[in-house]
């Protein structure tokens, strides 16, 4: 093991290798910033470019752009509400609200403290154990899955805001948002009313920018003149208190993230969401959520790293794709010659170990660019709201067509801005909407595979341990916090 | 941050270290058609899918193969199994700018019928290789031929996967049903990476599956490759050994196509200009490469020949829908 990791490094500080690492995460940290742009188109875009490189040099590079992306998506989520990749959606939510309150230098450092750590944590669970959670990843079936969605969907509560109710309307919202398009079994087209372009569903991130985004520069027109935020330089420094308050969630986040991260499928976005719904359940804070509670970026962003990277488990040790980046970056080994599979390990250690290596210095390269960044790139609040909503609408629109070079999405980023912006107008939490259209797709894809591997017997779920584990944490999830209120009241109650 | 397709350019350049364009002002090749200015080589499917793999080769092959170059640059239209991507360049009737790289698709979207196009609606360029599958199981699994997966099912319920409702695999199974009169459970994902996950995993009995996704796992032994689906064996050393379902009494066989379709209606100059580039294409070293990397059979076709290899997969598409 220690053998392999100097033979990794070696491979990794060589002064090539250590210059494309940080082209890599740079190109990455910029592809991040940009909505609608995001690291699978990133890698494939910049794939044929790397083609005259050795395999190991142009590897990790375009491993560099993947991971770098996961901290570009933070910065416009914090500063303008509008999240560079979908994983960084959830940060909007208190980072955004940080930046209101005058605390965008914080909620940028603890975002980039919190995905330094789970990066590191997460990478070394990689290198020591890949192989015994690459065998936890396949066992993992649809039913196990299934569960895992339903879990989800009970951290739905956490989205809620005050009322219960706006927060469970909102949800169903958005799973029946999810409904259009192709029917995951048959294939039937569901309310496209005949349009080719819903066929493949409402796309969840043109979905995101127009509500967040242009929902936002909606508002705030309507607000009139928003005076900028006068923030001095000290205030935006990360304070020793908020590092403290950070730090529960980081862990938590970061176990979220991994978990999630080593299953194919279900990708940095949802360990996201689950991390901060859970991390609400949990958290001494849990009623500054939504207001900026650095807990509420600290902990989606930690998960959004560990699961970036724990998506090379899968990747590397079976060499099957964890999600859609690194089912590009598969292919990328194709193309140079290297057959990805169960044998890489053993027949190319040198390029695994390289490129595991490369991860560490990336992660430390990122940290160091940007934690000096997070009270610069604050400064930008200072610009007046007149002078920048321009720019996001601009952003938004040319971001959402690029996504597939379809006015479509334009349209869609439109429509949903509007939405946004009435939804805001009548106090409706966006949050469940998006977590409802985000899990609905997996819910409805893992329950008809369940039911075709069980025979459409869903009893089937109960044959399987793991899936009622999962189960029974959703379970508790709703129904523990219920409780405890229950018998706090009775307690004051007696008290009387 | 404007423009992502310009920072993305400006990425490119500033990384090849090279910028200048050739521009197009000499005649091509005398056929008095030329493309003006860029042309857009449409894949219907995401970034790192076999048909972007397949739309990036071939766009790169002919602008190094075509004097005077060609600048060709590759759009993704994902959504909707590529019905969105084969429904834009529908609407680009005449526009011999466009190109689009084709797979199964075509004729397997018409036959769901969500569409409103048929493959009649294009102007087929050129077949540039085949990609035929494998029907793969779990290292344990008892079979140990297709014939036996087929009795199998005969007598009791057999999961199988597909990677689309729309999927040629589906479309497979189905003529293997037809043929062999049985039926299998479908488990419906949505790629072929999800579809080797389950049968690592156990999930599914079997999978149609293109050898390139799954040759690492067939040579490490974690999966098993019972039978071809073509109609001859394959000569690769890691597949050469792996049976045609025809040699096991199973009378099916069909390949995946992978080719350049242009819009219908474009100038019969500008369909003889892409044929010629295309057979540039086929002459080049990255050709070579893409067909080896990826498994594939330099089987080929071109223009009306394309046509009519279509209209034989069609047949036997619909005649199992």
């Amino acid at each position: 093991m220690i053998d392999n990791l100097v033979l990794g490094f070696q491979t990794a500080l060589t002064p090539t290798n250590l210059l494309w690492c940080f082209v890599g995460v740079l190109l990455g940290t910029i592809i991040g910033l940009l909505p609608g742009l995001g690291s699978t188109t990133g890698v494939a875009v910049l794939l044929p470019l790397t083609l005259t490189f050795e395999p190991v040099t142009a590897l990790i590079m375009l491993a560099g752009i993947y991971y770098g992306s996961q901290y570009g998506g933070t910065i416009t989520s914090v500063l303008i509400s509008t999240p560079g990749e979908a994983a960084s959606v959830v940060t909007t939510f208190d980072g955004y609200q940080m930046a209101r309150n005058g605390r965008a230098g914080a909620a940028l450092s603890i975002a980039a403290i919190g995905s330094f750590v789970a990066a590191i944590f997460s990478l070394l669970l990689l290198v020591v154990l890949a192989p015994p959670f690459a065998q936890f990843a396949i066992n993992f079936g649809p039913p196990e899955n299934l569960a895992v969605m339903i879990l989800g969907l009970a951290t739905i509560v956490s989205f809620s805001g005050e009322s219960k109710l706006k927060g469970l309307s909102m949800a169903t919202a958005g799973i029946l948002l999810a409904c259009v398009g192709s029917d995951a079994a048959s294939g039937v087209a569901r309310y496209t009313f005949g349009q080719v372009d819903l066929l493949g569903g409402i796309p969840f991130v043109q979905v995101m920018i127009g509500l967040f985004a242009v929902g936002e520069v909606l508002y705030q027109i309507k607000q009139g003149a928003v005076a900028p935020l006068r923030a001095r330089f000290r205030d935006l420094m990360i304070t020793r208190a908020e590092l403290a308050r950070s730090r529960g969630a980081i862990a938590r986040g970061s176990v979220i993230g991994f978990v999630l991260g080593c299953l194919p499928g279900a990708g940095s976005t949802l360990a996201s969401f689950m991390a901060y719904g859970i991390e609400k359940r949990v958290s001494k804070h849990s009623d500054e959520f939504g207001k900026g509670a650095i807990e509420g970026v600290a902990s989606p962003e930690s998960a959004n790293n560990a699961a970036a990277n724990a998506n090379f488990v899968p990747t590397l040790a079976l060499g099957i794709p964890g999600g859609g980046t690194t089912a590009v970056l598969l292919g990328a080994f194709t193309v140079y010659g290297i057959q990805p599979g169960p044998l890489l390990f053993k027949e190319q250690p040198d390029l695994v170990w390289g490129l595991l290596a490369s991860f560490f210095i990336g992660n430390v390269l990122l940290l160091v660019l940007n934690l000096p960044l997070a009270p610069l790139f604050a400064q930008l609040l200072r610009i007046p709201y007149g002078y920048m909503y321009p720019l996001i609408l601009l952003t938004s629109f040319v971001g959402a067509y690029s996504i597939d070079n379809n006015m479509f999405s334009v349209w869609l980023v439109f429509v949903f801005g509007v939405v946004g912006y009435l939804l805001k107008r009548l106090d409706l939490p966006m949050a469940p909407l998006v977590l409802g259209l985000v899990i609905g797709p997996l819910f409805e894809k893992a329950l008809v595979q369940t039911s075709a591997q069980g025979d459409g017997d869903l009893t089937f779920i109960f044959q399987r341990p793991l899936a009622l584990v999962i189960l029974a944490i959703a379970a508790a999830l709703i129904a523990v916090p219920a409780l405890l209120r229950r018998r706090r009241k009775q307690l004051e109650r007696v008290a009387h | 941050m404007k423009n992502n397709k310009i920072a993305i350019g400006l990425l490119a350049l500033a990384l090849a270290g090279c910028g200048a364009n050739t521009a197009d002002t000499a005649d091509a090749g005398g056929a008095g058609w030329k493309p003006r200015g860029n042309v857009t080589m449409i894949v219907p499917f995401g970034a790192g899918g076999g048909s972007d793999i397949a739309g990036r080769a071939m766009a790169g092959a002919i602008e190094k193969s075509t004097t005077p170059k060609v600048n060709i640059s590759v759009e993704n239209r994902e959504g909707g199994s590529g019905a969105v991507g084969y429904s834009f360049l529908l609407s680009k009737k005449g526009d011999g700018n466009r190109l689009l790289a084709t797979e199964s698709a075509l004729l397997t979207l018409p036959a769901a019928g969500n569409v409103t196009f048929t493959y009649k609606d294009f102007t087929p360029i050129m077949k540039i290789a085949e990609d035929g599958s494998l029907m793969v199981v779990p290292k344990a699994s008892p079979y140990k031929t297709c014939a036996e997966l087929v009795d199998a099912a005969k007598k009791a319920r057999v999961p199988v996967g597909v990677a689309a409702a729309f999927g040629i695999d589906n479309f497979t199974f189905k003529m293997i049903e037809k043929s062999e009169g049985v039926e299998f459970q479908r488990v419906p994902t949505e790629s072929g990476g999800e579809l080797t996950t389950a049968l690592l995993g156990n999930q599914i009995q079997a999978a149609l599956l293109n050898p390139g996704e799954v040759v690492g796992q067939l040579r490490s032994g974690d999966l098993r490759a019972l039978c071809a689906t073509t109609d001859k064996r394959y000569e690769y050393p890691e597949l050469k050994d792996i049976a045609t379902a025809k040699e096991q009494g199973i009378d099916v066989s069909y390949a995946n196509f992978r080719g350049i379709l242009a819009p219908g209606g474009i100038p019969a100059e500008a369909k003889a200009y892409w044929i010629k580039a295309a057979q540039n294409l086929l002459k080049s070293p990255e050709y070579d490469k893409y067909v080896k990397d990826n498994y594939l059979q330099p089987v080929q076709a071109e223009g009306d020949q394309f046509t009519t290899t279509l209209e034989q997969l069609n047949q036997q598409i619909t005649s199992v829908k």
